[in-house]
């Protein structure tokens, strides 16, 4: 579908400035970020952490067009967010699938909501299945799909499109950590098959840099970047890096970096 | 997950031979003690008459006309009421405006029991069919209404965000989310406003009616003739359990797959 940048030819997809947003609550507006600045590269991993509450997924909904910022600027591809952009693929938390449709038309979903031709659509939401290792549940109803089953559905679905970016918000948080760490191997090799800009929020510090190439730490009331850490792990990622000394350091410093009160914010 | 309209109860329960055997425990208590006791026909018929009287008055087609006229006037104003009911309630749903505006009113049709108005119906529309379609219209109307408004509303919020952010239209929405939310609803709508649609029709009926069977239990206490009401009364019974398997039938051709086994 939009091939409009060649492959590795690397650009800037994800450019918020200065982002700010604010609750309405009973007693008062509640600043939930504050002054976020944050890029991701295309084709870039990025994993967002911190504890609940420190407006991670508040920061996605204004990264998805679903919440404009109270001030600040967000770009997709150079051009400011106004509203929901089919460049964007959402994964929730919970797989959010229609109880009365297989798993087949769940994924179809975003192309009927765009009128593409069935057919092309289908192929594409076949082999996005079967890349999942769905193949066999293509006629399944979500009732009679796992948890770990249904949010690959819905990796699927939001992937249909092509979209350059990814938007997940602690999809994995509901699962057990056997069919999580299988899903942690998944994603990345879908990532790596199709390559779209991830942004991914959770509140697990060793998923966030088993995952990613950049984790991002925010700290609560209100959202701030407190800190950014490269992940020096090579590529392809594989189970046993979680044993490795530089994973290990890795996460203890983003694990410090979260437990040291950021007040005077540095 | 979230809250599903009750399932239809089949009425058998699966279980023929329990039910069979009560059926005849009360019967033959029944007519033991119609005859035991000498109780008049007048006041209590033994089943043997209530059958007899079934039967011959099946045979001279009698009970057919009115069976035929009742089950009319039941089909039709079931029929208008739902698609009023479902139709109002969609708009309903989709504009507050329009919800703001007929609420009260809704509201007030309820609060006014609608068998009250078939005298007045009689009065404007005669003695014929018509108001007695248009009271049972209205009784059928409510639990459609309701259920369609309530079953396009209870959406999952994330869903709604999904259709957002998948930049669907209000009609898309609708389609693809609201309305295949809102069918078990609907359907349990349906069941409700089947059982107020017979009634409905044979309460109208008594009201200046010549022919269905309500107007034939009024008749049959004129001339008292107590076997042919409660030869009415199985028809009646017999009638009801044929409209709610109706349901049952579209709903197991209709939802039974993607909605739940």
């Amino acid at each position: 579908m939009g091939s409009k940048s060649d492959a590795r030819h690397v650009t800037t997809k994800i450019e918020a400035r200065g982002i700010s947003s604010e609750f309405a609550t009973p007693s008062g507006p509640m600043l939930a970020l504050r002054d976020v600045d944050l890029t991701a590269q295309s084709g870039e991993f990025v994993t967002l952490v911190g504890e609940s509450g420190c407006g991670k997924t508040t920061f996605l909904r204004i990264v998805a067009g679903l919440l404009p910022p109270n001030c600040g600027e967000m770009r997709i591809d150079g051009v400011a967010v106004t509203g929901p952009s089919r460049e964007v693929g959402i994964v929730f938390q919970r797989p959010v699938l229609l109880p009365w449709r297989t798993a087949m038309e769940n994924v179809l979903l975003p192309a009927q909501v765009r009128g593409l031709p069935t057919e092309q659509a289908c192929a594409e939401a076949e082999a996005l299945l079967v890349s999942v290792g769905l193949g066999e549940f293509l006629d399944r109803f979500p009732r009679h799909l796992s948890g770990g089953m249904q949010q690959r559905v819905s990796i699927a679905r939001a992937l249909l499109l092509q979209p350059g970016i990814l938007l997940m918000d602690e999809p994995f948080g509901a699962l057990d950590a056997i069919t999580r760490e299988q899903m942690h191997l998944d994603l990345l090799n879908v990532w790596r098959a199709r390559r779209p800009t991830i942004l991914f929020v959770t509140h697990d510090i060793a998923e966030a840099v088993f995952l990613a190439d950049r984790v991002i730490l925010l700290s609560p009331r209100p959202g701030t970047v407190r800190q950014v850490f490269e992940v020096p792990l090579p590529r392809p990622r594989v189970p046993d890096q979680r044993f490795d000394p530089v994973f290990a350091a890795t996460c203890r410093e983003v694990k410090h970096a979260m437990q040291t009160n950021g007040e005077g914010e540095g | 997950m979230k809250a599903v309209p009750p399932r239809r109860i089949p009425w058998t329960g699966g279980n023929v031979f329990g039910p069979a055997l009560l059926f005849v425990a009360i019967v033959a208590t029944w007519e033991t003690v119609v005859r035991l006791r000498d109780i008049p026909p007048l006041v209590l018929p033994a089943p043997s008459l209530v059958w007899g009287s079934l039967v011959s008055h099946t045979r001279s087609g009698f009970l057919l006309i009115h069976l035929g006229v009742t089950l009319v006037e039941i089909l039709l104003g079931f029929l208008g009421g739902s698609i009023i009911g479902i139709g109002l309630g969609i708009g309903v749903a989709l504009s507050p405006r329009l919800r703001g505006m007929l609420h009260p009113y809704l509201i007030a049709s309820q609060a006014m029991p609608k068998l009250a108005l078939a005298p007045i119906f009689v009065m404007w529309f005669g003695f014929g069919i018509l108001p007695k379609i248009l009271i049972t219209a209205l009784i059928a109307f409510f639990p459609l209404f309701e259920n369609t408004v309530t079953g396009l509303n209870e959406v999952d919020g994330e869903a709604l965000e999904l259709f957002a952010a998948l930049r669907a239209s209000r009609w898309q929405t609708l389609r693809w989310l609201r309305l295949p939310n809102a069918a078990p609803y609907v359907v349990a709508g349906l069941r409700v406003g089947m059982i107020l649609s017979l009634v409905g029709a044979v309460v109208a009926e008594y009201v200046g009616a010549n022919r269905g069977l309500g107007a034939l239990i009024i008749t049959s206490q004129g001339m008292m003739d107590t076997p042919l009401m409660f030869a009415v009364f199985v028809v009646l019974i017999l009638l009801g359990v044929v409209l709610y398997e109706m349901i049952g039938f579209l709903e197991r051709r209709c939802l039974a797959r993607r909605y739940r086994d």
